[in-house]
Parts: structure tokens; C-alpha cells; sequence
């Protein structure tokens, strides 16, 4: 069992690049652990680090930590500085401000970015939503009778949706795949959130992109959008919400251009360079860029990872809380519980439970993780 | 040795593992609090099954932190 004076060494300084939760959970770590070096936070933001899940479902967002938090802790926080270079044979990174940080140890924790349809290129009233300040520019534009348009059916599309009806907002989704979250729960499931969204007054229109945005005019609001299959739908405001890519575009010419796969400890294949959160390949959702991050902390202070759990993450629409443990794609049988808003869905695969979605039934989370958590062969007829 | 687990008030997501696996020492409503002390492998336990990982745990005699 580990004690504060086995892990005593010379204090190394922490470089984080990225203002996130994968950043605040290794600051967290290293601190607790008595991590006594410097360390120094690169926020891209003008925000200290913030928990970004009420941005689509509340259109605001939490602190993770009071603001006297980091002080007291003696833990530097560089707001609204962006990386520009990793230099990996000097340790240090290069600000756009030209400013050189120097490292002992550096975890890269810059997240990703909401992807963009060149289709919308210019246009004021199209939003994405991924930051805070995404969030402020969304609700001010929302008010009753507002006409939104959502360009993507997955969890961020879903939320907004949610979100907006409770501003009286008129909603419509449109999805490109015939099935919202096809991909992720399979059809039968997917097109439970499809009736979910239509019960509330969503229109949703399913099995087409957006071909063109009118007026066909550089730099206006869009008023219109048609859909490829000519379907129109009118709007005011536009939310773009098709998805995110990795963060990776400071790190051009380091080897971690092409993209970041980490190990348990959230090891890159660069010596003394972590990576947490959304910027690591699978790394998506709250709960892994919460354990990554601190894993990259437990690493660098010498601490074995920590056992795997089975991932849940949680989505909120209607008042329902909606949860997923364990994994759905690749499901090749759904058994259901319940129906309406109150039900479980056992996954299986080959006989297998490998994931459970939960709509309305928080209390069975914890024990369907635990079901996940034995080994596969034990889960079979689970 | 006697464990005793403490709550981060602001990592903890209320998802309710802990107090499955020790009710006798958490109560989940909005979030996670401790009620009460258990066997100390039960407290590994529950801190280990945190998927928000809010639970620390300590040694209660010399009140430092311990690795779960």
C-alpha cells in the first residue's frame, strides 16, 4: 500500500495543455498525491476549468472548482493561451503568443472541436456548440417561437433539442442516418429517441443531409435549409452538431500529429508526454477523460493505473435520464424491461450482455455495471 | 487498520455505485454522502467502483491517504 513518502522524488514540473476535466482531474490527483513541483495549466479559454455536460442539456455550465481553488494550491492557470508547437527534443511548448514553457512532464489535454459543414461557411445565425461561450451565444438566440434548426441527431443534437423545447423554442432534427444513433444503439433503440423527440413536438427529419442553406447568399442568415432529398425546413437559428475531431492541429510536425492512442497510464509513445480526455483516440465521454487524466497524474508521480471499470455515460432529454454501461454497438439482440419512459434494454452479443441502457431507472446503474465487470464468459445467458 | 471514506463534493456525479456496494456507509440522493463505516474492504470496494472517482479514502489512525 502506497504512502505519501514512497512516492517522495525530486518535484518535476507539470506542463498541462488544455483547460478541460481530464486537466483538472490530473491536477487534482497530483496535488492529493503531493505532487509539490509547478504546475501550470494552459486554458484555451477564457474560462478556468468547467464541466461541459450542461452545455447541451442546460446550456450553461459548473466550475469544477471554486475560483480560490487553484491558488490555494499553488497551481498556475494560463487563461485564453493556446499552444501553437510541442518541441519534443527541447521538453517545452510553444504559446501563439511565442512564449516557451518548459517540461519535466507534459499531459495533453486540448480536447477536440465541434466539426463544421462547409455548407454553413460564413453564416451568423449557425451555431456549434462546444464551448461555453458556444453555450451564452445559443441560449441568447433562443427565445418562444424561435424556429431551430438542428443539424445532427446524436446526443449533443438530442440534448439541444430537449433544451430548446423548454425555451418554447420550435425544434426540428434532422439526421442523415434513417435511425438517430443507429451506429451507437442499433435501430429498434434508435428510433425509440426518434418517438421520444416527436412526442415532445420535435419534427424530425430522418435520411437526409443538408445539400444547401438560403438564400444562396455569402455572409446571410440562413432562412431556409434543403434537405437532399428536397425537403425544406425553415429556420432562424442553426445548430451544427455532427460531431467532433481531436484537437491535434498545434501538435503538427511532433509524432503525435496523426493522432493519440495512450496506454492504461495514459502513456503516448513520446517519453514524459500523457494525454487525457477527448483529445485521445476512444477517449470520448465524461467518465473516461475524468480517470485518464488522473491516471496521467498517477503515472507521472509513479502510481500503477487503476483497474478498469466498465464505462457508463448519461444523457438528460425531457426530464428522463437516459444511461448507457457497457457497450451497444455491435449488439446482436435487444431484450426490453419496460416501456415508455421506464425501461432497461440487456444488449447481447453471441449471448453475451455487453451493454444495458437504462431510460428513467437510475438506481439499476450500479448494478449492471457490476454484471458488466465479470468476465465475458461468465455473462453469457446473463 | 480502520479506512474511512471521504466524499469529493465536486467530483461526485450522484451515479449511486457506492451505495450499492456499501449502504450502510453511503446515501445517494442528489450526490454521494457518508453515513456510517464499514469493513474496510468494503470501502475499497465502493472508492474503487466510483466511475467518477469522488470517493478518497484514508487511514483513520494516521489520517493519510491510502492507494485504492
Amino acid at each position: 500500500m502506497g504512502t505519501r513518502a514512497d512516492h517522495a522524488r525530486v518535484p518535476s514540473s507539470v506542463l498541462i495543455i488544455g483547460g478541460g476535466l481530464a486537466a483538472q482531474r490530473a491536477v487534482e490527483t497530483l496535488r492529493a498525491r503531493d505532487h509539490h513541483g509547478p504546475i501550470r495549466v494552459v486554458c484555451g479559454e477564457q474560462e478556468p476549468p468547467y464541466d461541459r455536460p450542461p452545455l447541451s442539456k442546460e446550456l450553461s455550465a459548473r466550475p469544477l472548482r471554486p475560483p480560490d481553488w487553484y491558488a490555494e494550491r499553488d497551481v498556475e492557470l494560463l487563461l485564453g493561451s493556446r499552444a501553437a508547437r510541442l518541441e519534443v527534443g527541447a521538453r517545452r511548448v510553444r504559446l501563439e503568443d511565442g512564449e516557451a514553457l518548459a517540461y519535466d512532464e507534459l499531459i495533453v489535454a486540448t480536447g477536440a472541436r465541434a466539426r463544421r459543414l462547409p455548407t454553413f461557411a460564413g453564416r451568423p445565425n449557425v451555431h456549434v456548440l462546444r464551448t461555453l461561450a458556444d453555450a451564452r451565444r445559443l441560449r441568447a438566440a433562443l427565445a418562444p417561437g424561435v424556429r431551430l434548426a438542428i443539424v445532427g441527431a446524436g446526443f449533443v443534437g438530442q440534448e439541444v433539442a430537449a433544451t430548446a423545447r423548454g425555451l418554447g423554442a420550435d425544434v426540428c432534427l434532422i439526421e442523415a442516418a434513417d435511425v438517430p444513433l443507429a451506429h451507437v444503439l442499433g435501430p429498434r433503440l434508435g428510433g425509440w429517441f426518434a418517438d421520444l423527440h416527436r412526442g415532445e413536438g420535435v419534427s424530425v427529419e430522418l435520411g437526409a443531409a443538408v445539400a444547401e442553406a438560403l438564400p444562396a447568399v455569402a455572409g446571410a442568415p440562413v432562412s431556409e435549409l434543403v434537405l437532399t432529398d428536397g425537403r425544406r425546413v425553415a429556420a432562424d437559428v442553426v445548430l451544427v452538431a455532427v460531431g467532433v475531431a481531436p484537437e491535434t492541429r498545434w501538435l503538427a510536425g511532433s509524432p503525435l500529429a496523426d493522432g493519440i492512442s495512450v496506454d492504461a497510464g495514459a502513456r503516448t509513445a513520446i517519453p514524459h508526454v500523457y494525454a487525457a480526455g477527448d483529445v485521445v483516440r476512444g477517449c470520448e465521454h465524461w467518465e473516461p477523460a475524468a480517470r485518464l487524466g488522473s491516471a496521467a497524474a498517477r503515472s507521472i508521480l509513479g502510481l500503477p493505473a487503476t483497474p478498469p471499470l466498465p464505462e457508463s455515460f448519461w444523457s438528460d432529454q425531457y426530464g428522463v435520464r437516459i444511461q448507457l454501461v457497457g457497450e451497444a454497438a455491435g449488439a446482436d439482440a435487444v431484450e426490453l424491461d419496460g416501456a415508455g419512459r421506464d425501461f432497461t434494454a440487456l444488449l447481447h452479443r453471441r449471448g453475451a450482455l455487453i451493454g444495458v441502457l437504462l431510460v428513467g431507472r437510475p438506481r439499476e446503474l450500479p448494478h449492471w455495471r457490476r454484471q458488466l465487470a465479470r468476465p465475458y464468459e461468465e455473462r453469457s445467458a446473463a | 487498520m480502520t479506512l474511512l471514506p471521504r466524499v469529493d463534493e465536486y467530483a461526485c456525479c450522484g451515479h449511486g455505485d457506492c451505495a450499492a456496494i456499501a449502504p450502510g456507509v453511503f446515501r445517494v440522493d442528489e450526490i454521494a454522502v457518508v453515513t456510517g463505516s464499514g469493513p474496510d474492504d468494503v470501502v475499497l470496494e465502493a472508492a474503487r467502483a466510483c466511475p467518477a472517482m469522488a470517493i478518497e479514502v484514508v487511514d483513520a489512525d494516521t489520517g493519510e491517504p491510502v492507494d485504492v
